[in-house]
């Protein structure tokens, strides 16, 4: 338990080079620390839990095998797991897997059950309102939708997303000034058209 | 005609140079001044709030507890070969070893099965793509056809290990032991070519514990 604990104060770059060294607490202690947020990135670009599942164990397979050789040098352990994940998630969309319409009841299971509201009128305008903004993430265009991951919701600076993307900075701010307009819009057309929204199915772009 | 030229590039050069929506600094120069940019600056700041609540709402999603599971068992195979001159054993152990490794963790059985070559082995450091994993679906032929419980034929039980169970999720390991593995399991294997590599492929239980081995090339 202390020795945990220990690990659990260690940098990355500390924990790798032990983990280098053969040192399994090291590699789970890396693994809980980075896990979620690759999975909810994959999960977010990809649509599927088994998908995020895939590519979550070949990122830090890659970083068992050392495959990509990480520098620290040239960034932040973080950084490269999400470039990983990121080449991952892009060979994921370009084998065609999502190139259908995605059922969002089909899909709704990967998503949270948000936790029951004592007002159920609050509580189910609170779940709408997270559920209308999954949905608009997921019908963004690939490049702007990673923007957004990255930066709203797993919230890494520009200059990180900038690396990771592997674009300059300003990319990446005119990229995510143009998805939060693509986004606006969309939660606008469907507060807008919300009665007639039955059987809404957004299309996966891929572009 | 100017002004308005000059609005707009002040328009654009802040968006430009956006800063991060939610983090502190002073931008409200051009805000102060730019009706529109304000507006929907301030969209984009309720919108940037409702991304954030949403995240924390999602916050708790995470990989499921298997996939530590696997890697934590490659990631045993991995060290395993890499440190495999440290702990390699005669093969007069092999047996009681392997009775041991059975009901031990994960991949100790297999680590014990390619560390008891009959020649001590040079250390080494497995090339990329020597350890594979995954999930048992993925491996089209697994799992498909013929009468043995591991799904394919070539798939050999290791001593002692229990069998795998109707709809266990099963994984798949790939590694490389010295041919000399292969002995043990009633494979006849050359003096000469005891200590060349061959690659193999291990069954874990579910509960990452390995049932079963089968070599590529035999």
């Amino acid at each position: 338990m202390k020795k945990i604990m220990t690990l659990g104060t260690e940098t990355d770059d500390e924990l790798l080079m032990r983990m280098r060294s053969g040192d399994e607490p090291a590699f789970v202690t890396l693994y809980r620390r980075r896990q979620a947020a690759i999975y909810r990135f994959a999960l977010h670009m990809s649509g599927s839990v088994t998908a995020a599942e895939d590519i979550t164990q070949e990122v830090f397979l890659a970083l068992i095998r050392d495959e990509c050789g990480f520098d620290p040098e040239r960034g932040t352990l973080s950084g490269y797991l999400f470039g990983i994940a990121r080449k991952l998630v892009l060979r994921y969309l370009e084998r065609g897997r999502s190139d259908v319409a995605l059922d969002v009841e089909g899909e709704s299971s990967a998503w949270p059950e948000l936790a029951v509201n004592d007002d159920p009128l609050l509580d189910l305008t609170h779940r709408e309102g997270i559920e209308a903004l999954r949905r608009a993430v997921s019908a963004l265009p690939r490049r702007y939708r990673e923007v957004v991951v990255l930066c709203d919701l797993e919230e890494v600076d520009y200059a990180a997303a900038a690396s990771i993307l592997g674009c300059p900075i300003g990319t990446v701010r005119s990229r995510l000034h143009r998805a939060r307009a693509l986004l606006l819009e969309k939660l606008h057309q469907e507060r807008n058209f919300r009665p007639a929204m039955g059987a809404w199915k957004p299309l996966r772009c891929l572009t | 005609m100017e002004a308005a030229k000059v609005f707009d590039m002040n328009c654009q050069e802040f968006w430009n140079t956006m800063p991060e929506l939610g983090r502190h600094g002073d931008h409200s120069g051009h805000l102060r001044e730019c009706i529109a940019c304000a507006a929907l600056w301030e969209r984009q700041r309720s919108l940037t709030a409702g991304l954030r609540t949403a995240a924390s709402e999602w916050s708790y999603l995470q990989a499921p507890a298997r996939v530590e599971a696997r890697l934590t068992a490659a990631f045993r195979s991995h060290a395993g070969l890499a440190h495999g001159r440290e702990i390699a054993r005669p093969w007069h152990v092999w047996g009681p070893v392997a009775a041991w490794a059975a009901a031990a963790a994960a991949l100790v059985l297999l680590a014990m099965f390619l560390m008891s070559g009959g020649q001590p082995q040079l250390p080494r450091r497995s090339a990329p793509g020597t350890i594979e994993l995954a999930a048992a679906q993925a491996v089209p032929d697994f799992g498909v056809s013929g009468d043995s419980p591991y799904g394919d034929d070539d798939f050999i039980p290791l001593p002692n290990a229990a069998g795998i169970a109707p709809n266990e999720d099963v994984n798949l390991v790939r590694v490389e032991v010295p041919r000399s593995a292969m002995i043990e399991l009633g494979f006849a294997v050359s003096a000469e070519r005891a200590s060349e590599p061959v690659e193999a492929e291990v069954v874990l239980g579910a509960d990452g514990l390995a049932r079963a081995v089968r070599f590529l090339d035999e």
